[in-house]
């Protein structure tokens, strides 16, 4: 008997050493690298992620092997609910921006309202521009070294917006683009098809990153090069280290051309926690020293709190509700203007965004060009809603509409309710359709006339770059064969002619082009394609002994640019 | 040779069991209303790009020839990239697996051992205070949902005492001052290997409350199990004879009663880890803890089904080894149980 039970252990040890082995020839590199551990070194911290590139120029601090603990680095920790879809800066198209932002500069950088500079030049000098806006000449910073020692020039422009212009995330912002020119080592001139305002594209959070060309060709060569935690830009961090859906680790490139001061941090460990309620528990019991999101009906805490500024800015989004145009009764202006009027909008903001927003003036949120108070709102007005409704032959309603919002967004989750109750009262019935935002593209993309597609459409929108006009007014409104954004379907001749001569005009008559706007998106609200709900407001909690923050509208997805910040070490 | 017998026919079901459960897992994760090239792209792309990236996954071949060239990479070893992270299934799960085991391993330990003593206690003093005790926290430990638990965890011992850490695997300071070398991924072992004790005494801290999570539910169930089945035990009559013959009482409740008694805790200790596997993904999203979890939460979240797959059918190989393993333990401890 006993025999049998050894005969069984050896059994069980045998396959468990088996299944042990296997799984260890998918072993990850992550103890791959040559040192095998050497516990008694205090030395530089090292890295726990895979493969850190070899050409990178970090150096080594504490090489003396006399030195005792080497002085503690001053770290900045933030907890951060973004993930990274992509390291590569030129496919890169989401979240990832709050670590793109720190790592990789463009030529420019466009300021937030207010500031007495339009734009701050980062790896151009200065720049200029023919009369007709086509062809765009920027001078180049000398000196400048991207992170894997290579220089930044005329070259390395050129290759990174022809990459950029060729398969980036965001290719379509070089849509006009003709040719890049080297004129020489620190000159290069952007030549495009049509008047464009360049030093805004060139400005934008994605597809206009200036990279290392070598590291352009090794991801030509091979498409995940970057996605281990690569970089090649030229901005004041580096990544060190990064561990997928964990985090990101990153120094501070020496040779940055910004220079370095005292009080600024050496190292920035951002913890990656998708949870609210986590974030503000590490905050307030001093586990982090900043973060991204905590749960909005929370932000009072702080506010009463002296340790912390909380600061309200307006922001790059907003949302639009889109009316289906092919569905009648929506085809009728009439009804449109009538719900437009039913919506409630003060509540709408209390509720879906606890106060943070101000009602919309058309699809342009404030502080970005070219938005403009003269453009007009809607009141709620229910007895003007069921007049316009009477008049449209509709007297006690009587229709029911189907609305579909994504249903992992929390603000629309909270304010579809409010638009079903309100337009009840004037006798329309809302069927709530909540769905993943793929979803609820797909069902708008599928067949936007066929009845089972939705008759309102919630949706978050911001435009690439700080331009609504081409972005936000064009991509929601003109009316193309395919709709992109355009989930009204809605087709108005005017308005599209409008349009066309606004952009054409950015460039060359800034003034000329913002009062075609102003006048395209008051037709906007007359025809009421969309409902304009609210623009939203960003709020930061910001610790007193953090200093130099400012917050960019322009780029909402970069949250920080720690290169900004600084505390007493 | 009755056992090795046992063990290939449970091999070959256990196979069989592993095609039905890919089969499902990979039709529900494409009639899912949603285009998996869309997803992978990002929210603004263009059409030609989702077509593009349609025809590179394979997506535009019928379903049944998708499945065969899935199932022809996984025995490669090829689960295929996570749309989300970009990288090979296969390696998400080993990098994150140690996290998840560790928690597990820790939670079901305390879980044991506190388990079946208090469950032996009770049965013991069956109807004093103690018996009370044990009865009511373990429907307690049974019946409180993990992230519940968790939360009201974290609030007394984080926000108002202080005395343990929020969340994580270890404390971020650590990384400048003590950094852990990842040896096996299991940092209480890599702490030990290294002598890195400071870091060590963080990993042990760092892991109580989300152990202590994970594991009430199981113990609790452990502790009444245990308390069942030495209550019938001692009411046989060999422990009556063992009391006639005046035997010390530790001999007959430790070592005649609970062998016998044992065999059922086995059968849930079994069930609850597989169980707790699915309770990590509570408690992993509560205390950030970089798992299997974590990471599956994601991937459901995501709809990355490359990922979704590949956990499912991970998970499933797990659940029949861990029952496989059950099995056999019970078999040698319990001669009576025959394995056929």
């Amino acid at each position: 008997m006993k025999s049998h039970k050894w005969y069984f252990l050896v059994t069980l040890l045998v396959v468990v050493t088996l299944i042990a082995s296997a799984c260890g020839n998918g072993e990850t590199p992550a103890s791959a690298p040559e040192e095998p551990a050497a516990p008694s070194e205090p030395a530089a911290p090292e890295a726990e992620a895979p493969a850190e590139p070899a050409e990178q120029p970090t150096e080594a601090p504490a090489e003396e092997p006399a030195a005792e603990a080497p002085a503690a680095p001053h770290v900045l920790k933030v907890a951060n609910t973004a993930n990274i879809t992509t390291w590569d800066p030129i496919k890169s198209f989401s979240t990832e921006a709050a670590y793109m932002g720190n790592i990789y500069e463009q030529l420019l950088r466009i300021n937030p309202p207010g500031a007495a500079e339009r734009f701050t030049p980062l790896l151009a000098e200065r720049w200029e521009s023919n009369e007709d806006g086509t062809e765009w000449t920027f001078y180049l910073r000398q000196g400048v070294k991207f992170h894997d020692g290579e220089p930044m020039n005329a070259e390395a422009v050129k290759a990174s917006i022809e990459a950029a212009a060729d398969h980036a995330g965001a290719s379509f912002i070089w849509w006009a683009l003709d040719h890049v020119e080297v004129v020489d080592e620190y000159t290069v001139k952007i030549v495009m098809t049509t008047s464009s305002p360049v030093d805004l594209i060139a400005s934008s959070l994605y597809g206009a990153w200036i990279v290392s060309p070598k590291a352009l060709e090794a991801a030509a060569a091979d498409d995940g090069y970057f996605e281990a935690g690569i970089d090649a830009g030229t901005g004041p961090y580096t990544i060190e280290s990064y561990t997928p859906d964990q985090e990101v680790l990153l120094t501070r490139f020496d040779d940055y051309w910004g220079g370095w001061q005292e009080g600024q941090y050496d190292k920035v460990l951002i913890t990656i926690v998708p949870e609210a309620v986590t974030q503000q528990q590490m905050l307030e019991g001093g586990e982090v020293d900043l973060v991204t999101r905590i749960p909005q009906e929370n932000y009072d805490d702080f506010r009463s709190n002296p340790d912390y500024d909380v600061i309200v800015e307006p922001s790059f989004f907003n949302y639009v509700g889109f009316f289906n145009t092919l569905h009648p009764p929506l085809d009728d202006i009439k009804v449109r203007q009538a719900l437009s009027y039913a919506t409630p909008y003060d509540d709408i903001i209390q509720i879906g965004a606890y106060g943070l927003g101000t009602q919309s003036r058309g699809p342009v949120p404030q502080g970005v060009w070219p938005w403009s108070p003269e453009v007009k709102q809607y009141t709620y007005d229910l007895d003007k809603a069921r007049e316009l409704l009477a008049e449209a032959g509709y007297p006690d309603g009587g229709f029911s509409i189907k609305l579909t919002y994504a249903s992992e967004n929390a603000t629309e989750e909270a304010f579809a309710p409010l638009i079903k109750d309100s337009y009840a009262q004037i006798g329309v019935d809302v069927q709530i359709e909540p769905m993943l935002f793929s979803q609820q593209w797909e069902l708008a993309k599928a067949d936007p006339a066929a009845p089972e597609t939705q008759d309102m459409f919630l949706l978050l929108y911001w435009p690439t770059y700080s331009d609504a006009g081409s972005d936000n007014l064009w991509s929601m409104f003109y009316y193309t064969e395919k709709p992109f954004f355009n989930l009204s379907y809605w087709n108005n001749p005017d308005y599209n002619a409008m349009l066309d001569e606004a952009i054409a005009k950015t460039v060359t008559d800034p003034e000329a082009s913002q009062q075609l706007y102003i006048d395209a998106m008051n037709l906007l609200v007359d025809e009421a394609p969309g409902v304009f709900y609210f623009d939203t407001q960003a709020i930061f909690i910001i610790p007193n002994y953090i200093e130099g923050f400012q917050y960019n509208l322009n780029y909402p997805f970069v949250h920080y640019f720690f290169y900004e910040l600084s505390s007493a070490q | 040779m009755q056992k090795l017998e046992f063990f290939i026919r449970r091999l070959f079901t256990s196979i069989i069991v592993l095609i039905g459960v890919s089969i499902i897992t990979f039709t529900l994760t494409r009639v899912v209303p949603s285009n998996p090239a869309a997803l992978y792209i990002g929210p603004r792309a263009r059409q030609e790009d989702i077509d593009r990236v349609t025809k590179e996954l394979g997506l535009d071949k019928p379903l049944v020839v998708q499945y065969l060239i899935y199932m022809q990479d996984v025995l490669h070893g090829d689960f295929g990239n996570s749309i989300a992270t970009k990288r090979p299934v296969s390696q998400e799960i080993v990098d994150r697996l140690p996290a998840t085991l560790e928690l597990l391993f820790v939670a079901m330990t305390l879980a044991v051992i506190v388990g079946i003593p208090l469950g032996v206690w009770s049965a013991r003093w069956q109807g004093n205070s103690l018996d009370v005790a044990v009865r009511t926290s373990s429907i307690f430990g049974i019946s409180m949902p993990a992230f519940w638990l968790g939360l009201l965890l974290q609030i007394l011992f984080f926000r108002y005492l202080g005395w343990l850490p929020l969340s994580g695997r270890v404390d971020s300071d650590l990384r400048f001052t003590n950094p852990i070398d990842p040896i096996t991924g299991f940092y209480l072992i890599d702490t030990v290997l290294t002598q890195n004790w400071v870091a060590f005494k963080d990993v042990a801290l760092h892991l109580i409350l989300p152990a202590i999570t994970l594991g009430a539910y199981a113990m609790g169930l452990i502790a009444r199990m245990t308390r069942a089945a030495m209550i019938e035990t001692m009411g046989q009559d060999y422990i009556r004879t063992a009391n006639a013959y005046g035997l010390p009482k530790r001999l007959i409740t430790y070592t005649l009663a609970l062998k016998n008694a044992i065999s059922p805790t086995l059968t849930v200790i079994g069930l609850t880890i597989a169980y707790s596997l699915t309770g990590a993904f509570f408690v992993e999203v509560i205390f950030n803890w970089p798992g299997l979890g974590q990471f599956t939460v994601h991937s459901l979240l995501n709809l990355d089904y490359p990922a979704i797959m590949g956990i499912t059918l991970f998970g499933a190989v797990g659940y029949i080894i861990i029952n496989l393993i059950v099995d056999l333990l019970q078999a040698w401890i319990d001669p009576r149980i025959s394995l056929s």
